[in-house]
């Protein structure tokens, strides 16, 4: 519950600051009814940026990968000395 | 591969970017520009700027909302 109120509060708080912003004039009034969307835009923008970066620095392990295709090749035989199961290729 | 993700992640973020800088001159530069300057022949007028996010969004919230209804009834189908 907390927590749907620190952000009901912060909404609260950006609207009453554009209600006030848009009745002193201090910037043109034409801009100030398109902060709000501009706000969202760059919102998303923000976000697409960020999940980019991660897509940029994820980081690959390549002797991980090694040790895992072995781990496969090795419980395949696993399975087909046992049991008789043959997992095979896909 | 680790070649195809950087490419994808810079494609990306490319593309965040130049939105945001063109949303940027749009809204905010562009109305304090004199209005025979040769750059506003490169940007629709401003009325596109409100209809253009809104209009996205709105058809971004209805396809999530369509997938989700589907999504709904193929489960309630076949429970039933």
């Amino acid at each position: 519950m907390k927590h749907v109120v620190k952000i009901l509060s912060l909404l609260v708080a950006v609207s009453a600051f554009w209600i006030v912003l848009l009745q002193a004039a201090i910037v043109p009034q034409s801009h100030t009814w398109l902060l709000p969307i501009y706000f969202v835009v760059s919102l998303g923008c923000y976000g697409l940026l960020m999940v980019g970066i991660g897509i940029m620095q994820f980081p690959t392990c390549p002797q991980e990968a090694v040790l895992l295709n072995h781990d496969i090749a090795e419980a395949k035989d696993f399975f087909l000395s046992t049991n008789g199961i043959d997992i095979g290729t896909y | 591969m680790e070649l195809a993700d950087r490419a994808v992640g810079l494609l990306l973020s490319s593309i965040s970017l130049s939105i945001f800088t063109y949303y940027t001159f749009w809204v905010i530069i562009l109305p304090f520009v004199d209005s025979d300057h040769f750059i506003h022949k490169y940007f629709l007028p401003q009325d596109y700027a409100i209809l253009v996010p809104v209009f996205s969004g709105v058809t971004l919230l209805s396809l999530l909302s369509v997938f989700i209804g589907m999504v709904m009834l193929k489960s309630k189908k076949k429970k039933a």
